[in-house]
């Protein structure tokens, strides 16, 4: 074989360039699969026989499951082997590459495949050992276009699925089912389609789901089901509500109610209380959301429904917090105790995601942290990844307030590195605390996050997501010294918060506006410290910001001071968050108070890694201060729990420690696992 | 991978100092090949008689660039990000490491 023209043609792929030398034919093959395909005609045709069984599942093929798909050939078992194509492991075969597996399969005439998949199907519905797999008896007949069986093994597939987490495989299974079941009776089509969607709510929100609810909803109607259709309904404003929908939440829930009300009350009426109530409480209606889940919980109590009751309960808590009345926070723990009770795991996702959520506005961190850990477990464990990739997302916006940018510029990228999804603020808020991180640092590259992040919030108008960005693109202005875009920045959310009267964002935004030098008149509603701030009480408003933990808040308060010491205290904290424009910007101020001597100060230190960890050391030992396992963190870092284990024992090494627990103790005491 | 302009200042008093954090660059780079390459340093004299360093990197993102440094034990003042590279002149006698 020619080596140019072998590395021209396969382009340097070292798959392709294996099948081609394994082909050993006199020429090239042009592509892989012909040079897959070359290397299996070198094979007697019982192996080949044999090679053709092993290919149609995508798993792994049994010797038992074997003998069903080609028993007369098992013989020439050795022969597939030594060729390389296929690899055994304790009786179970598989080919060495997945692309080969797929030539070959794809490679079968129509007849002979489905015959294989026929086979396969019977013989893995009475497995010698254990119960049938669900997952391949669904595959199988698929393939071999067999509807009836697709519909008794697919459902189940998925249910199963399902009950361990596997929500994504449930879905793929549902639709499967809603695939081959277009002729099976409505009310089975509708059933199927609300649990397809019940597993779209737990992953990525995104159409098909929503779709599938608009599917259910046209056959109750059509059946007269008025039960069934406000349920429905229900369920279609909960999703509308966490993919930003907000008109289309609100008319749904409405109907869900109006729908409901005309026949006798029950659990299902309840819920409907509640989505309309969680509908207000998303936008931020203080009275509505109170009169709304007053009813939802006295309903819910007289019903005994669990699930009407946690979720109202967490809806009124959420506003109650939002406006300073006593008592929210209490219940809000309320429902996550009673959720946890009643293992209802989408309403526990739901409470820690709004603690979480309410935590980082409220910029109580102390809370933030206290629980955002054990909802990530909680929801890790039972693959809520919808609630999970939120939480992370909250965790993020913790890292940044609390000045740990480096670790909240690697959460925001865990999220934005996320396959597309519809949840509402997920992606914008990741955008917002990696443009921030690398805005206050002055690095290049965040106007284009910032940009992105506003383009997704502009379509919404919901509350909750123009405040965030108006407020970090004001900052950055700031930062840039550029303030008179600030007023154009924040006009809109300011005007919605005036109206809402919703006081942290009153409060930030207000904040912003006075540091632009907008002559607004000072909102009586906004939230400490925001409040003590505009009434010129930077001190207090300061002081305030450093007893939360927000040491970058902190010195942009004290930045507005008028005096030398104020104005040094600010410089000397964003030069150890390594703030430099802020910094600039201070300096700048001292020095046109007349101050001299203003130096660039002390760069944060440099020596900060005396014990020579390699950089994949020090990643490794973040997390294990974090407490997870090897085998998290290795699924954390794309490597075996073995590779993590080697590194633990060079950093035990290195730092002289005999234990995971000294090894944190160590890193702590020298300055390791803070951000640089 | 993009290419970004780096301002180390003022981190060394002499020489064999910066041999010393260009050996352990070069072994952090090794590590996190796929997100940092380091293309070449200027050596710069501070105005308080102390080196500092103008380096050209490539890079994933400035937070990649950022990480190396703290593996390798190195101070980041500035980041910049270069848009294009016109090259006029080769470069006189680069001093090899």
């Amino acid at each position: 074989m020619d080596a140019p023209e072998l590395f021209r043609i396969t382009g340097g792929n070292p798959f392709f360039v294996t099948e081609a030398v394994a082909s050993a034919s006199g020429s090239i093959p042009p592509t892989a699969r012909d040079a897959v395909l070359a290397r299996a005609a070198r094979l007697t045709d019982e192996a080949r026989a044999l090679l053709d069984a092993v290919s149609i599942d995508p798993s792994h093929v049994e010797l038992w499951l074997l003998e069903a798909l080609a028993g007369d050939h098992v013989t020439a078992l050795e022969e597939c082997l030594t060729s390389g194509m296929l690899v055994e492991r304790t009786g179970i075969l598989a080919f060495r590459h997945e692309l080969a597996r797929l030539a070959i399969e794809q490679s079968l005439a129509p007849r002979h495949r489905i015959d294989l998949h026929r086979r396969a199907l019977g013989a893995l519905a009475a497995p010698p050992r254990g119960k049938p797999d669900l997952s391949r008896l669904a595959h199988h007949s698929e393939a071999a276009g067999d509807p009836e069986a697709v519909m008794e093994y697919a459902p189940a597939a998925a249910a199963h699925a399902s009950s361990v987490g596997a929500h994504r495989e449930a879905e793929a299974q549902y639709a499967r089912a809603l695939r081959f079941g277009t002729d099976i009776p409505a009310e089975a089509r509708a059933d199927l389609l609300e649990r397809f969607a019940a597993e779209g709510y737990l992953t990525e929100m995104r159409g098909p789901a929503i779709d599938a609810l608009q599917e259910a909803l046209a056959i109750h109607r059509e059946r007269g089901d008025l039960l069934k259709q406000g349920d429905t309904l229900r369920r279609l404003s909960r999703f509308y509500v966490c993919v930003a929908r907000t008109a289309e939440a609100r008319t749904a829930a409405v109907d869900a109610v109006t729908i409901l009300e005309q026949i006798p009350e029950g659990p299902e009426l309840a819920r409907a209380y509640s989505a309309l109530t969680a509908f207000s409480m998303v936008s931020s209606d203080l009275d509505e959301t109170l009169t709304q889940g007053t009813r939802a919980i006295e309903l819910a109590e007289r019903v005994g429904d669990t699930e009407a009751l946690v979720n109202a309960l967490n809806s009124v808590g959420v506003v109650e917090v939002d406006y300073g009345i006593p008592g929210g926070w209490e219940r809000i723990e309320r429902s996550l105790e009673l959720s946890l009770e009643a293992e209802l795991a989408t309403d526990v996702g739901r409470a820690y995601l709004n603690i979480a959520a309410l935590s980082t506005v409220h910029n109580d961190w102390a809370r933030a942290d206290a629980y955002i850990p054990p909802g990530i477990e909680y929801c890790r464990e039972r693959g809520l990844e919808a609630w999970l990739n939120v939480l992370v997302g909250a965790r993020a916006e913790s890292e940044l307030a609390q000045g740990r940018w480096t670790a909240a510029a690697d959460t925001a990228n865990e999220i934005l590195g996320l396959p597309p999804s519809d949840i509402s603020g997920l992606r914008e808020g990741a955008l917002l605390v990696l443009g921030l991180v690398r805005a206050r640092r002055g690095d290049p590259e965040y106007w284009p996050l910032l940009d992105e992040a506003l383009r997704l919030v502009e379509a919404d108008g919901v509350l909750q997501a123009l405040t965030p960005v108006a407020v970090a693109r004001a900052e950055v202005r700031w930062l840039e010294g550029k303030t008179d875009p600030i007023e154009a920045e924040t006009q809109a959310a300011y005007e919605l918060a005036v109206e809402t009267g919703q006081p942290h964002f009153l409060g930030q935004l207000a904040v912003w506006r006075r540091r632009a030098a907008i002559g607004d008149e000072i909102p009586v509603d906004a939230a400490e410290p925001y409040r003590l701030e505009l009434l010129g009480d930077w001190g207090a408003a300061a002081e305030r910001w450093s007893e939360l933990g927000c040491p970058y808040a902190a010195a942009l308060t004290l930045a507005g001071a008028d005096e030398e010491e104020p104005l040094r205290r600010a410089l000397d904290e964003l030069q150890r968050l390594d703030a430099r424009p802020a910094a600039a910007i201070v300096a700048r101020r001292l020095r046109e108070l007349g101050v001299r001597g203003v130096t660039r100060g002390p760069r944060p230190s440099t020596a900060a890694n005396p014990a020579a960890l390699t950089a994949r050391e020090i990643d490794v030992l973040r997390l294990l201060a974090d407490g997870l396992r090897n085998a998290t963190i290795g699924e954390r870092l794309f490597v075996s729990p073995r590779t993590v284990e080697h590194h633990v024992s060079a950093i035990l090494g290195k730092l002289g420690v005999r234990s995971r627990g000294q090894a944190v103790a160590e890193a702590g005491r020298l300055g390791l696992l803070q951000d640089p | 991978m993009e290419t970004y302009l780096i301002q180390r200042r003022g981190g060394w008093l002499a020489a064999d100092e910066l041999h010393e954090a260009a050996r352990r660059s070069t072994a952090a780079g090794d590590q996190m090949a796929d997100d940092v390459r380091w293309l070449r340093s200027y050596i710069v004299a501070e105005s308080d008689g102390s080196l500092g360093t103008v380096c050209i990197y490539q890079a994933t993102s400035p937070e990649a660039i950022r990480r190396h440094a703290y593996a390798a034990s190195l101070p980041v003042d500035e980041i910049i990000a270069v848009a294009d590279t016109l090259v006029v002149r080769p470069d006189l006698q680069p001093t090899a490491i």
